[in-house]
């Protein structure tokens, strides 16, 4: 990892010395021993602060639409394969420019979360040598995505009855303080006023009520879907553990399934809710 | 407009028709003006009979349908939600029910996961021309969701606090 | 507060048979802000209209619910009264009791139940309605018509005779189109050019037609009433200003040998050539792929011999713009790619039938031209292999047509009469000749067209076979067609002199290209969508562009210039007036919160919303923001559904009323259902039973 680390600072240095970054996103060491800090880089000589190891977990491309990076001209961000996914969803819906953003990609063998484990999104990962950067730094890591990994939290939820389903999501989300920690960490909820914000209607209600936790979930996965890039971010933030993967990776497989679109994968492509096919599936349609 | 949402007629509760002998189905329909209304009014022209429960909400097109509209409509006590338009190649705005089809089955496959029961959620395709067949789908819509009885599990959930 | 009016209609006894209008109109008071509730026999009569504005001016109403029958039916009529009373026409809505209630429901209370719930929901939705100005367009009166067939020079001159400027743009070198190359047309065997090159010289010499041949459309923008279009102007090579169309060029110019696209390939022309003698402008153009000049770099014999000075080889393509506030699109139909796949993989064409292998093997415009009098043989029947006679001669139809394994599953539509056509000019120039026919059914409808084919069945004798030719081959003189006559059970072989084919009518290659540009619909095969297959057959989806011709699908000559005459008069309809109105029904967007992620602009089918620039006074981009065009916008409401921001929101189904209606439906307020001497207030046991 450290040839890695060698690899950002170094190029961190250059764009920054030479002006064609005003500033790198990346990582740097944490408080704790085992944990990271994005952090913003401005000067050549803090370069050295950033670094890239298995803790590393965070996706950075959520800074992208939140100031000061977004009003930058041009930000150099240091990124795994999974987080150039987000930025790939970025640019398709205008979100960032591509010539305003210039990418360090680094080779990534998996990282782990908190408490040492292996996320599933490192074992379902595709993408652990980047294909789409402006630097890449890390020897080629070749990608052997686990079988079966991406969804198989979704069978237990698929064995269910709809009212066991039910029951269980009651159990989850009546949980919600809707502090709204998945959607600030989420770097593909855009929106600058939230729907779960707008009082005139006030198609989702406030109060951390199960009616409105309800809303608010089923609100907040149907408008990722076809959209989340599946980094884990917003099930790591939330404060009560609501499994929301199992809502996202249940989006993602219906978009495969009925779409055979995946998520930040092609910039040139047009995300499922924004296009149609006129032989979509019918069937459901009486 | 001094009436703020929430507080008009519309936040008594509805918890007594759960509890009643005499519960009658409550259904909602979300259809197109120039497909399904029209053929709803065919039914009317052509006197046929259906069941008095489902209420119509009409939008210029299945186009214009939010998911959102069906979660307020489970919220406000609804037991069956219809979504129904003109069939595929005939929208009057060409392609308003194609961009709607792709919402349904996104968001039907989310409902399905958070357990709602599907058999309270139909969508269709009903033209202008088929008075009989928007009867047939109430009848059978209304047969289905008074089998099931009140939407319980999501009216507990409205009433909890 | 609101002040609601309600007004609920008898309908004479179609609502009052099975509702209780009376007690709908009490319940209807109880609403909070109705300030006004009645009942009336006949609310549509005059009487009920005067009603309805009395009580507009007593109550001071700001909000009308007329609770009667379909808005279908009426809205138009009661809007227009409201407005007489002085309230904006959008302040009323309708509340169908009759097609929704009444009339589908029995005499029982849950049927007045539902009239009060129906009233109540419009009621909430009135509240939230505001008054709604219709949006007023300027309109260009000067028209663009696309293609310069039969089609299109009808469209040109009929709203060129209307006193309308035209801009007529074809792609080819000469107006005419396909019906130019016709020899005789059915079912009166008439000359086609005979009648349509007095129009080609119309439309080249009509003060109000402006004509770009040679030319294609590039570019446009704008909306109904106002596009703007970018016109290419392909090098010509030759300055027709100065060019007389002497056709000393043509006769000198070394390259002889190129196949005469006019001709289908039956004859050659030069490199500088004016496609057909009649043609419009008669002025020659530069094949710059074939011109020895433009291939080798020397040459210009044509320079040399023309006596104007016309010649110009450093011409380039010109771009000119033009304004218009009506399009028609008239670009025709090519014929089906018989021996390849031609430009669409689905299509998989004929190799087993030889064509372009073996030359006697011809498609059906190859006919009409070597029967044609200005045609490669002057109008005798004569085979292009060695220019004899045929004694016999096998038509076969539906050829891609109806044939869901080549590709395409449509009827072409004008091969059964022109193939009747062709058994007849045949007979009627080789006496002794025998023509057959393999045919799938016979299709003739239309005014003289059964008869006509009646007519070379019995009088001209063309021997009709029902069924398909499994293959041609070549033996010796003659070409062996192997087919079934599925009548007798029969297997059939027939020794021709030569085949022609019926191929089907198809979109001109690419013109989904063109269509793209214009934001109109096509269907599988290319063809252009018309906005409504029976009442709007003329119109496009999109506002201001008009269909002509087999560009829209198969269609013979009678109903292309039909529907020419129809879009033209669309397009006068369109120039009537200065401005035009339309519903203001409409998006509009929330430019504080719209995040320009472009869902909007991806899923309006009209193309209506554009990407708008927010600049400070500095003229420092701030940000970007979708906006919608009012003149475009039909109020489909795709758009606001998709936001997921709800920046974007639709007129007269906003989501405050959706919202609103949503909440009124689903309440059970507990005074909303008094039965008539009964007091209010009741437990809701009693209330539900």
């Amino acid at each position: 990892m450290s040839d890695r680390t060698e690899g950002i600072r170094e190029i961190a240095r250059k764009w920054l010395g030479d002006g064609t970054v005003e500033a790198v996103v990346g990582w740097e060491q944490g408080t704790y021993k085992d944990k990271t800090s994005p952090v913003l880089i401005r000067t050549p000589e803090e370069a050295d602060r950033l670094l890239f190891n298995e803790r590393c977990t965070n996706n950075l491309m959520t800074y992208l639409k939140r100031e000061p990076v977004r009003g930058m001209e041009k930000v150099g961000i240091v990124a795994k394969g999974c987080d150039i996914k987000a930025l790939i969803g970025l640019l398709q819906e205008s979100q960032v420019e591509r010539e305003k953003v210039k990418v360090i990609a680094v080779t990534c063998p998996g990282v782990k979360k908190d408490d040492g484990t292996v996320p599933v999104k490192c074992r379902a990962c595709d993408v652990n040598t980047p294909t789409f950067y402006d630097e890449i730094v890390g020897e080629k890591v070749d990608s052997s995505p686990e079988p079966g990994a991406r969804f198989e939290g979704l069978e237990a939820l698929d064995a269910m009855t709809p009212a066991e389903r039910f029951r269980f999501w009651r159990g989850e989300l009546d949980k919600c303080i809707r502090c709204y920690a998945c959607r600030q960490v989420c770097p593909l909820c855009i929106c600058s006023r939230c729907i779960a914000e707008k009082n005139q209607p006030q198609w989702v209600e406030t109060s951390p009520h199960p009616r409105g936790n309800f809303s608010w979930n089923l609100v907040r996965a149907y408008h990722l879907a076809g959209r989340c890039v599946e980094c884990e971010a917003c099930e790591t933030a939330c404060p009560v553990n609501i499994p929301l993967m199992l809502l996202n990776r249940a989006m993602a497989r219906t978009v495969k399934g009925a779409f055979d679109y995946e998520a930040g994968k092609d910039p040139e492509t047009q995300p499922p809710l924004r296009a149609f096919n006129l032989d979509d599936d019918n069937s459901f349609i009486l | 407009m001094e009436e703020s949402h929430g507080t008009e007629a519309g936040t008594e509760r509805v918890d007594q028709e759960t509890t009643a002998t005499s519960w009658e189905p409550r259904i909602v329909a979300f259809i197109c003006n120039w497909c399904t209304y029209t053929g709803a009014d065919l039914a009317g022209t052509s006197r046929m009979k259906y069941p008095p429960y489902v209420r119509v909400i009409k939008i210029p097109c299945t186009g214009r349908f939010d998911p959102l509209f069906m979660i307020k409509a489970f919220e406000r006590g609804a037991d069956g939600v219809l979504v129904s338009g003109c069939h595929p190649g005939d929208c009057h705005y060409t392609a308003g029910n194609y961009n709607a089809r792709r919402k349904y089955t996104v968001f039907k496959d989310l409902l399905a996961t958070l357990g709602i029961d599907m058999d309270r959620v139909r969508f269709s395709w009903i033209s202008a021309s088929e008075g009989g067949k928007w009867v047939d789908t109430i009848k059978h819509f209304t047969e289905v969701i008074r089998g099931k009885g009140p939407f319980r599990e999501y009216r507990e959930m409205i009433d909890v606090g | 507060m609101s002040k609601i009016g309600v007004f609920v209609c008898h309908c004479g006894e179609n609502i009052s048979r099975t509702v209780d209008c009376e007690r709908v109109a009490r319940a209807s008071e109880q609403i909070r802000g109705v300030a006004f509730a009645t009942d009336y026999k006949y609310m549509c009569s005059d009487p009920g209209q005067a009603l309805i504005k009395k009580a507009i001016r007593e109550y001071e109403l700001d909000g009308v619910v007329v609770s009667s029958c379909s808005p279908h039916m009426h809205e138009k009529t009661f809007r227009k009264a409201v407005e007489e009373a002085g309230l904006n026409p959008f302040l009323c809505e309708m509340a169908n009791i009759r097609e929704h209630c009444s009339w589908v429901h029995e005499k029982e209370e849950t049927t007045t139940r539902k009239a009060i719930e129906l009233v109540r929901l419009m009621v909430e939705k009135v509240k939230r309605n505001v008054a709604l100005e219709p949006i007023r367009v300027n309109v260009t009166k000067r028209a663009l018509v696309i293609g310069g067939g039969v089609g299109g020079i009808q469209a040109a001159l009929d709203i060129a005779d209307g006193g309308h400027e035209v801009i007529l743009v074809e792609k080819d070198p000469s107006v005419g189109g396909h019906m130019a190359q016709l020899s005789e047309t059915f079912p009166t065997l008439d000359c086609s050019q005979c009648i349509l090159t007095p129009k080609m010289v119309d439309v080249g010499s009509h003060p109000n037609i402006k004509l770009y041949t040679y030319s294609e459309v590039e570019k446009i923008e704008g909306f109904v009433g106002n596009f703007k279009v970018t016109i290419k102007k392909k090098a010509r090579s030759v300055d027709i200003d100065k060019c007389t169309g002497c056709g000393e060029c043509q006769l000198k110019c070394p390259s002889k040998k190129i196949p005469s696209e006019f001709d289908r390939g039956l004859k050659n022309r030069t490199a500088i050539y004016i496609p057909f003698p009649q043609a419009v402008p008669a002025r020659p153009v530069i094949d710059r792929e074939h011109c020895i000049y433009f291939t080798k770099g020397k040459c210009k014999a044509c320079q040399k011999v023309c006596p104007a000075g016309a010649i110009d080889y450093e011409q380039t393509d010109e771009y000119v713009e033009e304004e218009v506030g009506g399009i028609v699109v008239a670009t025709g139909f090519d014929l089906y790619t018989v021996g390849e796949q031609g430009p669409y993989p689905d299509y998989r064409g004929y190799g087993e039938y030889g064509y372009g292998e073996d030359p006697d093997i011809i498609d059906g415009l190859q006919f009409e031209r070597l029967a044609s009098a200005s045609g490669p043989t002057g109008g005798a029947i004569l085979r292009p292999s060695d220019g004899k006679e045929p004694k016999s001669v096998v038509f076969l139809k539906c050829i891609g047509s109806r044939h869901p394994s080549k590709g395409i599953e449509f009827c072409s539509k004008i091969c059964c009469m022109y193939t009747a056509k062709h058994t007849m000019l045949y007979k009627h120039k080789v006496h002794d000749g025998t023509a057959y026919v393999f045919y799938m059914d016979i299709r003739s409808p239309g005014k003289g067209y059964d008869e006509f084919v009646r007519r070379a069945i019995e009088e001209d004798g063309a021997v009709y076979l029902r069924g398909r030719v499994s293959r041609i081959y070549r033996s010796g003189d003659h070409l062996i067609v192997k087919g079934a006559d599925t009548l007798s059970g029969a297997a059939v072989e027939i020794e021709a002199d030569m085949v022609v084919l019926a191929t089907a009518v198809m979109p001109q290659p690419g013109i989904e290209g063109l269509f793209q540009k214009l934001g109109i619909s096509y269907d599988q095969y290319k063809f252009a969508n018309e906005a409504h297959p029976k009442l709007r057959p003329v119109e496009c989806a999109t506002a201001g562009i008009f269909l002509a011709g087999a560009c829209q699908g198969p269609k013979d000559i009678p109903e292309t210039v039909a529907q020419a005459s129809g879009a033209a008069s669309k397009v006068q309809i369109l120039f009537s007036r200065d401005e035009m109105l339309r519903e203001p029904v409409v998006a509009k967007v929330n430019e504080n919160t719209c995040i320009a992620c472009w869902y909007c602009l991806e899923v309006c089918p009209f193309k209506a919303i554009t990407q708008k620039e927010i600049r400070d006074r500095k003229g420092n981009l701030i940000k970007r923001v979708a906006e919608v065009n009012p003149s475009v916008c039909t109020g489909c409401g795709t758009c606001a559904a998709t936001c997921f921001s709800n920046s974007i929101d639709l007129a007269g189904f906003t989501d405050e009323q959706i919202y609103s209606e949503i909440n009124a439906l689903m309440a059970v307020g507990q005074d909303l259902f008094p039965e008539p001497g009964k007091e209010e207030g009741e437990s809701p046991d009693e209330q539900a039973a």
